[in-house]
């Protein structure tokens, strides 16, 4: 960073002090609606949710799976990067890892509104069943938010000791030669860290995908699909969260970049798409009219899933980002990564909602919802799923929360690499 | 009344000394006797405190859309029952997803829930191939209250745990049978040991034709529907 640049930082960050002020104020408060609302929903229980026992899991497990995936994509762009020597990725990998390291903190936060007796989270530790999927996920998540922090760490640390920043942990030493060791250690954790992305989510998969009881989620092409779903969530959001950050100057790349990662958001579209295909053809070619995929396109899911999932979180983006014109425009990538993000959000929540809300055996008068019902029965053959207020109002504190640690990373962490060139992929 | 920890019933309870033996309890159903009339998932309710909008055991309706609609047009019409509660599955997919080992099965064959280690995740229910499984969204709420009615001594269970038919292990443990069993008017539930082949329901089902729910997905309920004599299409997954 030149001089008259850092010059110019200052002056900025005088004009946006009161902007930042006001943002931080403004996701501390969604945060507290949140944690207000969580409290209440302790002490009422979960029947404050529109989830019963026939929608069993919601809201709060979609988002799960979409911040495991935010995460995955993030430190899978990150690291592949690093590993296949894409020296462009640069200026965005620590902006890339500071975001997966956000997400997947989130995502092991999102878990505990969902259990009923979270008081009693610990017997994950202290009574662990390890043919569940649930605690290989668990598993996974907290060796890879390990993984995370370190990755961050090592990234930031020479340049904070260079500021004499205590959050360098001990570390002194800002010589070349060890931001040199740095660069070697830190390609040699992208050999551990691209598997253990792509297993993170693979697993999130198989708490779906290995359960014989929903047809619509017992199927093997589940973590590929969930590992696809992750790129195109990941790499939407770290372009997104890199325009962002571009604007307050944190880090720089030119425009150059914003296009080529518009190209690869428009592969792994195309893959996702793939993917997509081919499980609802498989579902839908045998005839048998009662199958789930069927409602993904009449009735109340149709729109969701034709309209949100496949046109607007789909086509739309690929488009976009098929032509190179458009591709060059970064307000055209950004259109096209916010959408991706709300196809691949509408992806996981079709996947929920249409894999749990027919009974599976469909005789009348079907399940026992839980909870004594105004229309006056007390079971359901199907039922349509949407959030409650509650559900929505935790959610989204939980989003401030996210927005907010990364907003504290942005402007604590050193994001801009110091630019000693290509020797740092000599590991 | 109460007797050893279970309440007993005079003239329809007697202590079955080889359920204390069994090494895989289950039930087997008689659809030729079953009438619909709900009284097994009456009891279940009493004698487990089990709450307002809560069933351990429900009767489905094998025939039209809705309950006790037969299914055809006049005068070809069927219907049937299927009283549906926990089938104490062999292979259980409950089981194997629960976290934190709360549910579990016992030695004699019964998968029980420890609602004292559950927390609340409710993969179980997920994995459960028949949702016969049910959560306490609420703390549970017994109408006319636990105190006011004969009960087991099942103990109450905290907002936010799962539950399930338990084939009344209570009771089990002190040789009686299941409370749906004695309640039935019509004597079409039958409990024993599926491993004791001179049991009665290991003798029912050589003798008669049988089928249990979703064979497919290899599960092996411990809860066998004898047929009809003259059966109508059932239980298919649909």
């Amino acid at each position: 960073m030149s001089a008259a640049s850092a010059e110019h930082v200052g002056a900025r960050r005088a004009g946006t002090s009161r902007g930042l002020a006001a943002w931080l104020i403004v996701l501390v408060a969604v945060l507290a609606a949140g944690v207000g609302v969580w409290i209440y929903q302790y002490i009422r229980g979960l029947q404050i949710t529109h989830m019963r026992d026939n929608v069993i899991w919601g809201l709060y497990i979609i988002t799960f799976m979409y911040l495991v995936g935010l995460s995955a994509g993030g430190l899978i762009v990150a690291s592949s990067g690093r590993l296949f020597g894409v020296e462009r990725f640069k200026p965005i990998v620590r902006l890339a890892v500071l975001e997966a390291t956000v997400a997947i903190a989130m995502a092991a936060v999102m878990i505990l509104p969902d259990l009923g007796r979270v008081d009693r989270v610990l017997n994950l530790f202290i009574h662990p069943h390890f043919l569940s999927p649930m605690i290989w996920d668990v598993t996974v998540i907290l060796i890879y938010l390990v993984l995370s922090l370190t990755y961050v760490w090592l990234y930031t640390r020479r340049d904070l000791a260079a500021r004499g920043s205590w959050l360098a942990l001990g570390t002194r030493d800002t010589s070349e030669a060890a931001r040199a060791r740095d660069e070697r250690t830190t390609y040699r954790l992208a050999w551990v860290a691209l598997p253990a992305a792509v297993l993170v989510h693979s697993i999130t998969a198989w708490i779906f995908g290995l359960q014989i009881s929903r047809g619509f989620w017992y199927s093997s092409i589940m973590p590929p699909l969930f590992v696809t779903s992750a790129l195109v969530s990941g790499l939407a959001l770290v372009i997104i969260l890199a325009l962002v950050v571009r604007r307050f100057e944190r880090i720089s790349f030119d425009n150059g970049l914003v296009s080529y990662l518009g190209g690869m958001l428009a592969v792994f579209v195309a893959v996702e798409g793939f993917l997509v295909f081919c499980e609802v053809l498989a579902g839908y070619y045998p005839g048998v009219t009662t199958d789930a995929s069927r409602q993904l396109f009449t009735g109340r899911y149709g729109p969701g899933f034709l309209g949100v999932e496949v046109t607007a979180g789909l086509i739309v983006p690929f488009i976009l980002m098929a032509f190179a014109s458009l591709r060059r425009r970064p307000a055209i990538v950004a259109l096209a990564s916010v959408l991706a993000l709300i196809g691949i959000y509408a992806h996981r929540g079709n996947l929920i909602v249409i894999g749990l809300g027919k009974a599976p055996i469909q005789l009348a008068p079907g399940t026992p919802l839980g909870t004594p019902q105004a229309s006056g029965s007390d079971f359901a053959m199907s039922s349509v799923y949407f959030p409650s207020g509650y559900e929505i109002v935790i959610v989204a504190g939980m989003f401030a929360l996210a927005a907010l640690l990364f907003t504290i990373g942005v402007w604590v962490l050193p994001l801009k690499e110091k630019g000693h060139g290509a020797g740092g992929l000599s590991g | 009344m109460t007797a050893e920890g279970a309440t007993t019933y005079p003239g329809i309870d007697e202590v079955h000394p080889d359920l204390l033996k069994a090494t895989r309890l289950g039930m087997v159903i008689d659809q030729q006797k079953c009438i619909g009339c709900w009284t097994c998932s009456v009891a279940c309710k009493e004698e487990n405190d089990v709450g307002i909008g809560l069933y351990w055991l429900r009767v489905l309706t094998v025939g039209g859309d809705n309950i006790d609609v037969p299914s055809g047009t006049f005068p070809d019409l069927a219907l049937e029952y299927q009283s549906t509660n926990c089938f104490h599955c062999d292979n259980p997919p409950c089981v194997k997803a629960c976290p934190v080992s709360a549910t579990y099965k016992m030695p004699n064959g019964i998968v029980t829930v420890n609602w004292d280690r559950c927390i609340g995740c409710r993969y179980c229910m997920v994995a459960c191939p028949y949702d016969n499984r049910v959560f306490n969204w609420r703390k549970p709420v017994q109408d006319p209250p636990a105190s006011l009615v004969e009960v087991g001594n099942v103990p109450p269970r905290p907002k936010g745990v799962v539950e399930k038919c338990t084939f009344c292990e209570h009771r089990v443990a002190k040789g009686l049978e299941p409370r749906c069993v004695v309640a039935c008017p019509v004597g079409a539930r039958v409990f024993g040991d599926l491993d004791d082949p001179n049991s009665e329901v290991s003798t029912l089902l050589r003798e008669r034709p049988s089928y249990v729910v979703f064979p497919e997905k290899g599960t092996k309920p411990s809860v066998h529907y004898l047929m009809r004599f003259s059966p109508n299409v059932a239980g298919g997954e649909s």
